[in-house]
């Protein structure tokens, strides 16, 4: 998809079991900390695994009282509220203002307590995905578009997407995009069942990795028009692509065609080459399968340059937050090149010659990435990338 | 403004039957006192259907339905050229209750990810183009419409596939305590629109009277996101049509779809 209009990503808010601000997410980044921790929320006992990215009280926000009692909302609200806090919003006029999240899991948990009993109304319709985005546009006083995206843990990076194509349309003169999901025993039982969580850490690229953990987490931005944008910035999109994999519904194509598609059609909408890109954030889940697919897929688009071209993946500090994932992997790029630092995958202690990249490994690097490239896949064979550019 | 695209194929299914030439008169009095009209679990041959969703069945349905009012077979979508836009406001909630019961077994996690349907579609009939899965009622539908025609605008891709599939029958209490029943009854139904790079201009905009499709609805019933593609058939077989305007409302938000020169390429497509 062409970008044709460049659109600034001027400020950003999250909440992540390492930090809930952008800049408590970053120091946590950079100096290894890690959010992983025993789940408390709810049950885990009958589980294989009951350790997550758990956040374990939201701090940002101190009135609830317009925020329905839905957690998936309350993580947006807490994001939006360091977003809010920044200013640009407020010089939006609402009906010009829209909403744009991607999520995994939308409020599924609303649709446990549902079904376990709470007979309350709001609880049913809380339980549609598309419920915490309308409470957010509603929180923000947002009167203009309000989308849902699901493209499973590639989310984030099409809810950015389509955030843009609100701009360059008209039809928006400031989005709030971004991603979230929450933890919640659904997701834990189904993650379990699969078999798909580690009991170890999680090792993206090493040669001992058994599995990803879960995280939750909201991370947004303020996407505008470059020509509206005056004020400071994080950075800018400068490109995305998707694509299909056609292949299975839940295990990624072996031969990852679909993530190369979508690779090279970001780098084709951002009009550069693979040459320019200074920086990679892997999806990196740490499973068996998914590490030496997208380390294949970046080998064959960098070419040459693939031994000396970073890469690292943040979700062993984090879990793999899922919707939320693709934003926070953004807003980290965007960081590294105004701090002039790439944080270290954690854990991995002895790469895995089938993924053979350059890794940021053991601590943090001095580097400073202009161009970082960003790589989402996700159930049902989704596959996204964004390319990004940072700021001073 | 977007540049339109023209309609190569639609097809729709519903609890009625194929196409809005099936519907009723008057969906209340024929379902007679049915809250929910079920597609039921559409057979298919073979036994790599056997454990696809009842929702991933009527989306493929859905699917081959666009296909055969195109007089096309799958090779013509096939490939990275095709995008795939896929919309629900909540096909994923018998997958979810399923799991969460633990009926079908907790292996079944897979298939309550809102992806998987149009995964199924991507899977059986080979596209593998850009992607995107938004969910909602109706206004979402237009919304789909409007980024397959970007897409298609931007050259992304060659044709466009806009799927929206619904269905009720496993969460049919849930919806009752919603309130969700108190109008018209609730209808499963899929509806796929085959797009491809037309000349005319497409506008999307806030704003459509307060309860849109009033007639089509009553012939249909509540089918959420299903609803703007059921329109477009409906309009399309209208022997007075005019100007296209599809209209969408949905939690207190209203869109409104316009459309020029989709009628000629349209009436040669039917």
């Amino acid at each position: 998809m062409a970008i044709a209009e460049r659109i600034v990503i001027e400020a950003g808010g999250v909440v992540t079991p390492i930090g809930q601000d952008l800049e408590a997410f970053w120091s946590a980044l950079v100096t290894g900390v890690s959010g992983i921790s025993q789940i408390e929320r709810f049950p885990v006992g009958d589980l294989r695994v009951g350790r997550g990215g758990e956040i374990k009280k939201l701090s940002r926000i101190k009135a609830w009282g317009r925020v329905p009692d839905c957690r998936a909302t309350r993580l947006l609200v807490s994001a939006a509220g360091e977003l809010a806090a920044q200013g640009g919003i407020r010089s939006v006029a609402p009906p010009r203002l829209a909403v744009v999240v991607g999520t995994a899991l939308g409020g599924v948990e609303e649709g446990e307590r549902a079904l376990a009993g709470d007979a309350r109304r709001r609880r049913l319709r809380d339980a549609l995905y598309d419920a915490p985005a309308h409470n957010l546009a509603r929180w923000l006083g947002a009167q203009g578009p309000v989308i849902t995206v699901s493209t499973a843990c590639a989310s984030g990076a099409t809810a950015m997407a389509l955030g843009a194509d609100l701009l360059r349309s008209g039809e928006a003169d400031a989005v709030v995009a971004g991603g979230y999901d929450v933890l919640c025993r659904f997701v834990m039982r189904g993650f379990d069942a699969l078999k798909a969580l580690t009991r170890d850490e999680i090792r993206p690229f090493d040669r001992r990795r058994s599995g990803l953990l879960l995280g939750e987490a909201a991370a947004l931005v303020l996407l505008r028009r470059e020509r509206d944008a005056a004020g400071p910035r994080l950075g800018t999109l400068l490109g995305y692509g998707s694509a299909s994999d056609a292949a299975h519904i839940s295990a990624p194509d072996p031969e990852g065609q679909g993530l190369e598609r979508a690779v090279r059609a970001a780098l084709r909408a951002a009009e550069i080459g693979p040459d320019a890109v200074d920086f990679v954030s892997a999806h990196g889940t740490g499973t068996p399968l998914n590490d030496p697919i997208e380390a294949a897929v970046l080998g064959r688009v960098l070419g040459p340059r693939t031994p000396t071209v970073p890469v690292n993946s943040i979700k062993p500090s984090l879990g793999h937050t899922m919707g939320a994932a693709a934003v926070l992997e953004a807003l980290m790029c965007l960081y590294a090149f105004r701090r002039g630092l790439i944080p270290p995958t954690l854990h991995l202690d002895e790469p895995d010659p089938a993924c053979a990249l350059d890794h940021v490994r053991g601590a943090a690097r001095a580097a400073r990435p202009r161009i970082s490239l960003s790589t989402s896949l996700g159930f049902g064979g989704c596959n996204a990338a964004l390319v990004l550019e940072g700021a001073p | 403004m977007t540049r339109a695209p023209v309609v190569r194929g639609l097809g729709v299914i519903s609890g009625w039957g194929r196409g809005t030439a099936a519907l009723p008169e008057d969906a209340r009095a024929a379902a007679a006192g049915r809250p929910v009209l079920s597609l039921g679990r559409l057979a298919r041959d073979g036994d790599e259907w056997r454990r696809t969703t009842r929702e991933g069945l009527i989306a493929v349905a859905a699917a081959e339905a666009a296909l055969d009012d195109a007089g096309a077979g799958p090779a013509a979508i096939a490939g990275a050229r095709t995008a795939l836009v896929y919309v629900t406001a909540a096909a994923y909630g018998a997958s979810n209750r399923r799991f969460i019961e633990g009926r079908g077994g907790s292996i079944r996690f897979a298939e309550t990810a809102p992806a998987v349907v149009p995964a199924e579609v991507a899977i059986a009939l080979g596209v593998c183009g850009p992607y995107a899965i938004l969910l909602g009622g109706p206004p979402t539908t237009l919304r789909a419409i409007h980024h397959a025609a970007v897409l298609l605008e931007e050259g992304a891709c060659d044709r466009a596939l806009v799927l929206a599939v619904e269905i009720f029958e496993e969460c049919a209490d849930l919806y009752a305590r919603a309130d969700r029943l108190s109008g018209h009854p609730l209808v499963e139904a899929a509806a796929c629109l085959w797009l491809e790079p037309g000349r005319g201009t497409l506008h999307l905009e806030p704003g459509t009277p307060r309860r849109p499709n009033v007639a089509l609805r009553r012939r249909l019933g509540e089918t959420f996101s299903v609803e703007p593609l059921a329109a477009l058939d409906y309009w399309r077989r209208s022997p007075t049509r005019g100007t296209l305007e599809l209209a969408a409302r949905w939690r207190g938000q209203s869109t409104r779809l316009l459309w020029t020169e989709a009628m000629m390429p349209f009436a040669e497509a039917v």
